[in-house]
């Protein structure tokens, strides 16, 4: 009887796809120069989605997996809820198998270097972070490799696997009660990330900051022009954008951007990309339903060109409006709509010509954060620190400064952008999701924003 | 693997360790999801695995998994971690066999037998609702219910097992003419005990009510915080310095100050694992301390930072049970359990002349937690005149420090709320800048 009840239930399933993640993953965090942490998490499960009608079913299981028996859980729960609430069918955008071509090589492979050695380079950054007038420090390195296999009821059968490394270093300097701190981190695909990049360097500057900080002062807010670094740049174009770009968002009502593909949204200075296929952070051969990974590009010269889709939105908004390929997935949730690697793509201007046509206002660096309301297309982000600009030059430090306003009237308000593209990596969270992301900008000059202070 | 959990504190002492822990957890999860008026999904996860800490000459070594098999595998590689690390003076010990209190209210029964159509019956409530409300859609939600299971062991004589249950459910809403506006409202508890149909309703409310809103100057005054932005901004801002560890290791604005009048002098504020139905409730943290009730500020005055085993025994005080863990994957460190903001309550609207009453705020958690400085972007925001809620505000920024924001209370309402384990009423601060 009840693989009779099965069968008759698996003849309404359309599709269904499976998951398998298996890998492991070592993170060691010195903490004023003392171990405080080595740990080392191995992991093993699997997410199967399962469609009937209009709705999905879902499960995900850890541990020893029963591929088969997920597959059955799945599909009852899409059954019961297309049963108790039909609705219009879903349909999926059709696409062809990934091809998985250009994974980042990796010349030292993590698992090759002692934990010694690894606890030994840590205490070496510790050491550079800890400038004078520093009194705590924070570092952390991370490795992780993990292979995800791919499996769907059309026939579709591929798996890749990546290796992760990187490292966080944080510094906070304190002096007559007050606190300020600075961070810096890196991620990448080898362990030679560290012979690559200057981490050394890198741990000066956040000491640096830290210390610098502690004399700035925080200005007075108020409406003004003001220059964006590549990185407070590349977390707007990513939070503030990227976000509402996101299809899942747009067919809920919930994008500033809905109904406007074609339409001039930003000044034509304004090219905006997601690109899953660079050697970023947010790299991935094929996405979390097998779909080949390729570049999109959102705004083009001030156009709305594209969403960023999966395949169920991509089915439902059309091809005109972008094809699938952002689906993503922390670990076995269900997969979202997602950025990748997003950034402002270069323009012209040198940073001497923008700070001089900026003239008078704030140059804002780093960010420390920011959250954004897509519906309502407004944003805040609170930078790291950032330089009152006066006769177009950089005066004093400030600190606890602020960017906020509405997503379009910025995009728009785009006077120069630079030529100096850069990238920063990080975590995005959506959904109760994190997702390895990367963002970036160019410099950019906006001739009026809103700058939170004192 | 929770059978497996129990001979696992013997493996771990074959394997070297001198001290042991285990920490074994399950959840079984039922999510149904809608997005605009429609349920999408149905989402069951099931989930478990063993965390291990193992102690070699005052060292600790950690490792996790999900797969019994791995199980043996991790222990040594916990014990081979403890190995390399050089001894750490600060080790005391594991916790020791504690007395634990009993604990009501965090198990329901109807939760764990709750079939899928029922779980489909409050998320239609949760749609349902905002369409009492006409001129708003909600944008997405869901309801979850959920299942834990958490069992510790070590080798001090430590076991203590808890099961649990939650319910929840959120919606976001959208209105659908004229100037956009956006709200949302959730609810979380033990028991099934949540009018899911008033979630959807009240976000639809406060969405629509919050429409054409006006522009305000610049300018000091009293903001009424709701208990979703007063959490937030506490959280973010404040909390972090009452860790034992910020404290001990420099990154705490809260250094030396205990015994001092930082507060209102009519605030007190508890951090209590032993709540009736807490969210944040259980008989012990997770690592076996007992929970209790910890006055943090008494009439004003900071009476205690909060405590897992290792920053204790550092201190050579006892653990306050705020050892706390984001699943079996780390280590505990310390975390608040339900933190209850406690203040008289008066009837706060209408004692209030002028000011802004703030539903939420975005961007609290890039607060500056050592310093306590922060600057949000206000959701969902009014101007108070007369006693009386007025205009919804457009845009308003709000910039402060958190420890001057605890001197500067001057109310609080009736409407006391559990977010999640933070249990507040509304909260009144004068002299506070916001930018419109």
């Amino acid at each position: 009887m009840q693989e009779l009840i099965m069968e008759e239930i698996m003849q309404d399933i359309k599709f269904y796809d499976c998951r398998v993640i298996e890998g492991s993953s070592t993170s060691v965090i010195l903490d004023n120069g003392k171990i405080e942490e080595i740990s080392r998490n191995f992991t093993r499960g699997a997410g199967i989605r399962a469609l009937c009608g209009g709705s999905w079913g879902y499960t995900a299981v850890e541990g020893e997996l029963d591929l088969e028996g997920g597959v059955r859980d799945a599909a009852k729960l899409a059954f019961a809820m297309n049963k108790n609430t039909p609705k219009e069918e879903v349909e999926l955008a059709v696409v062809d198998p990934p091809v998985i071509r250009n994974l980042p090589g990796i010349k030292i492979d993590p698992r090759d270097v002692s934990i010694e050695e690894k606890v030994e380079l840590l205490k070496n950054i510790e050491s550079r972070a800890r400038v004078e007038g520093v009194h705590s420090t924070k570092v952390m390195f991370s490795e992780s490799e993990f292979k995800i296999m791919y499996r769907s009821s059309e026939g579709v059968e591929c798996e890749y696997e990546l290796l992760n490394t990187g490292f966080a270093v944080s510094a906070v300097a304190t002096e007559n009660g007050v606190y300020q701190a600075g961070r810096e981190s890196r991620f990448g695909y080898g362990y030679e990330i560290f012979e690559n990049i200057d981490v050394f360097g890198l741990a000066e500057k956040a000491g640096m900051t830290a210390v610098e900080l502690l004399g700035a002062k925080t200005p007075k807010g108020g409406t003004m022009p003001v220059l964006l670094d590549q990185e407070l740049a590349g977390v707007f174009a990513h939070e503030a954008v990227g976000h509402a770009s996101e299809a899942d968002l747009v067919l809920e009502g919930d994008s500033v951007l809905a109904n406007r593909i074609g339409e001039q949204i930003a000044s034509p200075l304004i090219t905006i990309i997601d690109d899953p296929t660079l050697h970023e952070f947010g790299y991935y051969p094929f996405d979390a339903e097998g779909v080949e990974s390729s570049r999109t590009e959102i705004i083009k010269s001030g156009v709305l060109n594209s969403y960023l889709h999966s395949r169920e939105t991509a089915g439902k908004l059309g091809e005109e409006t972008g094809t699938p390929g952002n689906s993503r997935a922390q670990g076995y949730s269900m997969p979202v709509v997602r950025m990748s690697n997003t950034f402002i793509d270069n323009g012209d201007s040198k940073f001497e010509e923008m700070l001089e046509s900026v003239r008078d206002g704030m140059y804002l660096i780093g960010s420390r954060g920011g959250q954004v309301n897509t519906g309502e297309g407004i944003f805040q982000f609170n930078a790291e620190k950032g330089y009152l600009i006066r006769n177009g030059e950089l005066a004093e430090l400030v600190r606890d400064v602020s960017l906020s306003g509405k997503t379009l009237e910025i995009l728009n308000h785009v006077t120069q952008v630079g030529n100096d593209l850069k990238m920063t990596a990080g975590r995005c969270g959506k959904g109760g999701q994190l997702a390895p992301v990367s963002d970036g900008s160019p410099h950019l000059a906006i001739s009026l924003a809103l700058v939170g202070g004192a | 693997m929770y059978e497996l959990a129990k001979k696992a504190l013997e493996m771990a002492e074959k394997a070297g360790a001198e001290e042991a822990e285990i920490y074994y957890v399950s959840n079984h999860s039922t999510s149904v999801n809608f997005k605009k008026d429609a349920l999408e999904s149905a989402k069951d996860r099931f989930s478990e695995g063993i965390g291990v800490r193992a102690i070699v000459n005052g060292a600790v070594g950690f490792a996790s998994t999900n797969s019994a098999k791995d199980l043996e595998n991790t222990i040594e590689i916990a014990v081979a971690e403890a190995r390399v690390r050089e001894n750490d003076p600060d080790w005391v010990a594991l916790p020791s066999n504690g007395k634990y209190p009993e604990v009501v209210g965090i198990f329901d029964k109807r939760i764990e037998a709750m079939k899928l159509e029922e779980c489909i019956g409050y998320a239609m409530e949760l749609v349902e609702g905002t369409k009492e409300v006409p001129g708003t859609l909600p944008t997405s939600g869901a309801f979850t219910r959920g299942k834990s299971r958490q069992l510790i062991l070590n080798t001090n004589g430590v076991e203590i097992e808890d099961e649990s249950t939650a319910v929840s459910g959120f919606v976001d809403v959208i209105t659908v003419n004229g100037e956009t506006s956006t709200a949302y409202d959730f609810d979380v508890s033990r028991s099934l005990d949540i009018d899911f149909r008033a979630i959807g309703t009240h976000a639809s409310e406060l969405a629509l009510s919050s429409g054409n809103g006006i522009k305000i100057e610049a300018q000091k005054t009293n903001v009424v915080f709701h208990p979703f932005a007063f959490s937030d901004i506490l959280e973010a801002a404040f909390a972090p310095s009452l860790d034992a560890d910020n404290v001990q290791k420099g990154r705490s604005g809260l250094i030396g100050k205990l015994g001092e009048e930082l507060a209102a002098p009519e605030l007190s504020i508890y951090d209590d694992g032993l709540v009736e139905a807490g969210i944040e409730t259980s008989a012990s943290d997770d690592e076996g301390v007992p929970s209790q009730r910890t006055p943090v500020l008494e009439k004003g005055v900071l009476k205690s930072y909060l405590y897992d085993s290792y920053t204790a025994g550092k201190e050579g005080v006892k653990s306050t049970g705020n050892g706390s863990r984001g699943s079996y994957t780390s280590p505990p460190a310390v975390g608040l359990r339900n933190f209850i903001i406690d203040y008289p309550q008066t009837d706060l609207i209408a004692d209030t002349d002028s000011g802004v009453f703030v539903n939420t705020v975005i961007g609290a958690h890039t607060a500056n937690s050592i310093s306590g400085d922060f600057s949000v972007e206000a959701r969902n925001a009014f101007t108070i005149r007369d006693g009386a809620l007025d205009k919804p505000i457009k845009s308003l920024m709000i910039s402060g420090n958190a420890f001057d924001l605890l001197k500067n209370i001057t109310g609080a309402g009736f409407d006391v709320r559990k977010v999640g384990g933070f249990i507040s009423p509304s909260i009144r601060v004068s002299d506070m800048s916001v930018i419109g």
